[in-house]
C-alpha cells in the first residue's frame, strides 16, 4: 500500500502529477488511527461492550506502556523473535538449496511437482499434535511449525526464480565456459534474488503467525504464551496490551522486511529489467 | 505415450516415498510413526463413520461459512474503501496493523466478546481471514488503469454496472491472490480455534488423540487436515483458472513478445 | 460564413444554431506541486454537423487535454464546450471516444462482441437491437469473423478496429479520436485511415480526429485545425479542398496534397519555434488554377 497520487490526465500536455490534495496522506492516516482508538475507547464507556471484555483503549495503552518497562515482557519478545529468526533462517536455507537443485534440472522439476503441490497446502497447524508429542513445550515445537510453513513459501518463489532465468543468458554463460558454480553465482542467483526476497518477506509474516500460534496453543515460551496466561488469569487489559504488542511486532517485521528488500534490490533493478507493468 | 510419461512423472516420487515408508517401518512400527497399513486401517475406522458427522462436517461447515463471509465482506469493504482516495488514506495504517496482527491472537479476544460457541469460531475465521481479501481488493481497485476509467466514463458506464463490468474484473487477479491467502489462514484458524476452545471438531479430536497418546489416530487426523487443505487448494485453482482465463491468456501473450 | 466573429482568438466559428460542437475560449490549467501549468490557453472553434475535422499540432501542444475537455472527461479551467447548444459538463451520451491506448481501453476480460456491446447494454438498449448494432458495427470495421475472440488475441490494428466498432455501435453524433493510430504500423495505419473515411461517409457522423501526423490530418480531414505549441491557441484553421474520394496512392500524389502538406508543415515548424498568431486566421489557400 504505497502512497497514492491521482493523475487525472495522462495526456501529452499533462504528464506531470497533479496533486489536488491539501491534506497529506500521513495526516489522514493519523486521523484514521485516532478514530479507531476513539471508537475503541467509546465502546466500553457507552456500555455497548462490557468493560471486563473490552477495556477502553486508554487503559490498554497504559498497560502496554507499563509492559515496555518490564524485563519479563522483553524476555518474551526475545523468545518469540528467537524462534522467528531461527525458524525463518533454517527454512530459507533449506528452501534455497533444494530450490536450486530442483529448479536447475527439468527432470527434477517435473518429478517433484506433484509431491510439492500435494504437500504445500497441508496446513502447518496440523503438525501441532506431532510437535507436542516430539518436543513438548520447548522452542523446538515452535521451530518445527515455523520451518514447515515458511519452507514452502520460500521454495515456491525460488523455483519461480530459477525458472525465470533467461535462456539466452544461460547459453551465453555456457558458451563462455562458465563453471556450474559460476553459472549459479553470476546468472541464476541474480535472476532469482528478487523472487527469493519475496519468498523471505512472505515467510517472515508466516513465521510470526506460527511462532505466536505455537506459543498460544502449545505453550512454548514467548508472547503468545503470555497472552494465554493473561487470558486464563483474568488480566484482560494485560491480554489486550500483549495483543497490541504482537501487532506492532508484525508491523515492524513487515516494514523491516520491505526495507531490506528495497535495499538489496535497489542496485538490482537495472539488472533484472524491472517490468513496470 | 505422452500421457503415460507425464503420469509416470506425477506418480513416481510419491510411490517411491511410500515404498521407503513401508520399508522403514517394516521392522515393526516405532511409537511415533505407524506403518502405512496401520494408518489406512485407523483412518477408515476413525473417520468413516460417526466422527464424519460429529467432527469433520461441522468443522468444514464453519470453515466454509467463515471463508465465504470473509471473502464477501472483504470484497465489499475493499470496493468501498478502494474507490475513495481519502478513505484509503484514513484506513491504511489501521488496516496495516490488522494485517500484521497474527490472526490466532484473535481467538482469546473473540472468546471474551462472543463466548465459546460456533459463532465464535466463525467470527475468528472471518476476522482473521478477511485482511488479505480486503487489502488486496483495495490495492486492485487502486491500481486500475486510468484509461479503463476514462473509457467507462465516456461510454456512460457508471454505478453498479461499472463495478460489475469494469472494476471487479480488473481487480480480480489481485483479489484472487488475496482469496488464496484467505483460504489457508481460514483453515489454520478453524483448526486452532477448535484446539483452543472447543469440545468437538477436527482440531479438538486431534488434540484429544495426542493427549491420550493414540498416535495412529492422531496421524490419521493430520491426514484428514492435509486432505482438506489439498482439496481446497485444488478447488481454488480450478476456480481461479476459470475466473482468470483472460488474465492468464493476456500474460502469456505479453510474455511471448 | 468563414469569418471570425466577435474577435476571439481562434478557429472558424459558425452562426448560432449551425454548429453541432462549439468550443468557446477554452482554457485548462493544471495545478501541480511545481506550480501551475497552462496546457491550453484560449481555444475557440466550431464543428458543423457531419464534418470530419483533424486537429494537428506539435507534440506537447495539449491536443489530448483539449480532446478530454471536449469529451467531458476533464473540466476546463474557463471557457466552455457546447454540444448542440448544451454545455458539456460530463461525458455526453451523444459522444464516443476512441483512445490512443486501444490495448488499455478495451476490457481484456470481455470478448470482442461483449466489448462492443457493453456500452449499449448499459444504456438499456433492447437485446435484439443490441445484437444487430454489434453485428453491423463489427461488419463495418471488417471484424465480423472474430466476435468470440478476446481483444488481446488480436493484432494491434484489429484491436483498434474493435475500439472503433465499439464507438460506432454506440451511435454517437460526435466521434472523438485521440491519436488512434499512433501505435500501429504504417500499413495497418493506411487501412484504418480509409476505414475512418468510409465509416464517416456511411454514417454521417461528425468526427474530430486528433493526430500529430501532418499527412494523416490532410488525407483524412475536410478541414484541419493547426494548434500552436503550449500554451495552446489555434494557429490556423484551413479547409482541405481535396476531392471527396480519397485514395492512399492517388490522393497523396496530387500536387494539391503536397502544397497543403508544405503549408501545414511550415505552420507547425513556426509553432514549434514559438511563433504565435497575432490573430488567428481562417485561410483559404489560393487555389492555383
Amino acid at each position: 500500500m504505497s502512497t497514492v497520487t491521482t493523475t487525472p490526465a495522462r495526456g501529452k500536455g499533462a504528464r506531470r502529477k497533479t496533486t489536488k490534495a491539501k491534506v497529506p496522506n500521513a495526516v489522514w492516516g493519523l486521523i484514521g488511527i485516532l478514530v479507531f482508538l476513539g471508537i475503541w475507547e467509546l465502546l466500553p464507556a457507552l456500555g455497548i461492550v462490557k468493560a471486563e471484555y473490552l477495556p477502553p483503549a486508554s487503559e490498554v495503552l497504559v498497560t502496554l506502556a507499563k509492559d515496555f518497562t518490564l524485563t519479563a515482557f522483553w524476555l518474551a519478545v526475545g523468545e518469540t523473535m528467537l524462534a522467528w529468526f531461527i525458524g525463518l533462517l533454517v527454512a530459507v536455507l533449506l528452501a534455497l538449496v533444494l530450490g536450486l537443485v530442483i529448479g536447475m534440472s527439468s527432470f527434477l522439476r517435473r518429478a517433484t511437482n506433484s509431491t510439492i503441490e500435494f504437500l504445500r497446502p497441508i496446513p502447518s497447524v496440523a503438525l501441532i499434535p506431532l510437535a507436542v508429542l516430539l518436543f513438548g513445550t520447548k522452542i523446538e515445537s515452535s521451530l518445527m511449525l515455523i520451518i514447515y510453513a515458511c519452507f514452502w513459501q520460500v521454495l515456491i518463489q525460488v523455483l519461480y526464480g530459477v525458472a525465470d532465468v533467461d535462456n539466452v543468458a544461460m547459453q551465453t554463460a555456457r558458451s563462455y565456459g562458465f563453471s556450474p558454480f559460476q553459472r549459479i553465482r553470476d546468472v541464476i542467483f541474480p535472476t532469482m534474488l528478487p523472487y527469493l526476497m519475496t519468498g523471505i518477506r512472505l515467510g517472515a509474516a508466516v513465521a510470526l503467525i506460527l511462532a505466536i500460534t505455537a506459543e498460544l496453543i502449545i505453550g512454548s515460551p514467548g508472547l503468545g504464551k503470555e497472552i494465554q496466561l493473561a487470558q486464563s488469569g483474568g488480566a484482560i487489559a494485560g491480554m489486550y496490551a500483549l495483543i497490541v504488542a504482537t501487532g506492532l511486532l508484525g508491523v515492524l517485521i513487515n516494514l523491516g522486511m520491505r526495507l531490506i528488500e528495497k535495499r538489496i534490490l535497489s542496485w538490482h533493478v537495472s539488472v533484472r529489467g524491472e517490468n513496470i507493468a | 505415450m505422452k500421457t503415460l510419461k507425464s503420469l509416470l512423472y506425477i506418480l513416481a516420487l510419491p510411490v517411491l516415498l511410500i515404498l521407503w515408508w513401508i520399508l522403514a517401518t517394516a521392522g515393526g512400527a516405532s511409537f511415533f510413526v505407524p506403518t502405512p497399513a496401520d494408518l489406512v486401517k485407523t483412518f477408515i475406522d476413525t473417520w468413516i463413520g460417526e466422527r464424519m458427522f460429529t467432527d469433520v462436517l461441522p468443522s468444514i461447515r464453519r470453515l466454509l461459512i467463515g471463508v465465504v463471509g470473509a471473502i464477501i465482506l472483504g470484497v465489499l469493504l475493499g470496493l468501498l474503501v478502494g474507490l475513495n482516495r481519502t478513505a484509503r488514506a484514513i484506513t491504511e495504517p489501521v488496516f496495516e496493523f490488522f494485517r500484521a496482527l497474527p490472526p490466532p491472537v484473535l481467538i482469546p479476544v473473540l472468546m471474551l466478546l462472543v463466548g465459546i460457541n460456533d459463532g465464535m469460531k466463525v467470527a475468528v475465521i472471518i476476522s482473521g481471514a478477511i485482511w488479505p481479501v480486503l487489502l488486496n481488493t483495495i490495492e486492485g481497485v487502486r491500481a486500475i488503469d486510468p484509461v479503463q476509467n476514462e473509457t467507462s466514463r465516456s461510454y456512460g458506464i457508471s454505478g453498479f454496472a461499472r463495478i460489475r463490468y469494469q472494476i471487479l474484473p480488473s481487480a480480480m487477479p489481485t483479489i484472487m491472490a488475496g482469496i488464496r491467502q484467505c483460504l489457508s489462514i481460514g483453515l489454520i484458524l478453524m483448526v486452532i480455534s477448535e484446539m483452543f476452545a472447543s469440545s468437538s471438531g477436527l482440531g479438538f479430536a486431534i488434540v484429544q488423540f495426542q493427549r491420550s497418546f493414540a498416535v495412529p489416530e492422531m496421524w490419521s487426523g493430520i491426514v484428514v487436515l492435509g486432505l482438506i487443505g489439498v482439496i481446497m487448494s485444488f478447488i481454488f485453482q480450478w476456480i481461479e483458472r476459470r475466473v482468470l482465463r483472460w488474465y492468464n491468456g493476456l500474460k502469456e501473450v505479453e510474455n511471448a513478445v | 460564413m468563414l469569418s471570425n466573429s466577435n474577435g476571439i482568438t481562434g478557429g472558424r466559428t459558425l452562426p448560432e444554431g449551425e454548429a453541432l460542437l462549439s468550443v468557446r475560449g477554452l482554457k485548462k490549467v493544471y495545478h501541480t506541486d511545481g506550480g501551475d501549468i497552462e496546457a491550453v490557453r484560449d481555444l475557440t472553434f466550431d464543428l458543423g454537423r457531419g464534418e470530419l475535422v483533424c486537429l494537428v499540432g506539435p507534440s506537447g501542444s495539449g491536443k489530448t487535454t483539449l480532446l478530454k475537455c471536449i469529451a467531458g472527461l476533464l473540466s476546463a479551467t474557463s471557457g466552455e464546450v457546447l454540444l448542440d447548444g448544451e454545455k458539456v459538463t460530463g461525458p455526453p451520451k451523444k459522444m464516443a471516444v476512441v483512445f490512443q491506448e486501444y490495448g488499455r481501453s478495451l476490457f481484456p476480460w470481455l470478448r470482442v462482441a461483449d466489448n462492443v456491446e457493453l456500452p449499449l447494454k448499459n444504456a438499456g438498449v433492447p437485446k435484439a437491437e443490441r445484437k444487430k448494432l454489434v453485428e453491423d458495427a463489427l461488419d463495418a470495421v471488417g471484424l465480423s469473423h472474430v466476435p468470440r475472440s478476446y481483444p488481446w488475441q488480436l493484432s494491434g490494428g484489429m484491436q483498434q478496429r474493435v475500439a472503433i466498432a465499439r464507438a460506432v455501435a454506440y451511435q454517437p453524433e460526435v466521434l472523438l479520436m485521440d491519436e488512434p493510430f499512433a501505435a500501429v504500423d504504417a500499413q495497418t495505419r493506411a487501412d484504418l485511415e480509409d476505414l475512418i473515411r468510409n465509416v464517416w461517409k456511411k454514417l454521417g457522423v461528425t468526427v474530430l480526429f486528433v493526430t500529430h501526423d501532418i499527412d494523416e490530418s490532410i488525407y483524412l480531414g475536410e478541414r484541419v485545425i493547426i494548434l500552436s505549441s503550449s500554451p495552446t491557441v489555434v494557429q490556423e484553421d484551413i479547409v482541405i479542398d481535396l476531392p471527396a474520394e480519397r485514395d492512399q496512392l492517388e490522393t497523396r500524389s496530387l500536387p494539391r496534397f503536397t502544397e497543403l502538406r508544405h503549408h501545414v508543415y511550415a505552420e507547425i515548424q513556426k509553432a514549434k519555434q514559438g511563433h504565435r498568431p497575432e490573430e488567428a486566421k481562417t485561410t483559404f489557400l489560393t487555389n492555383p488554377k
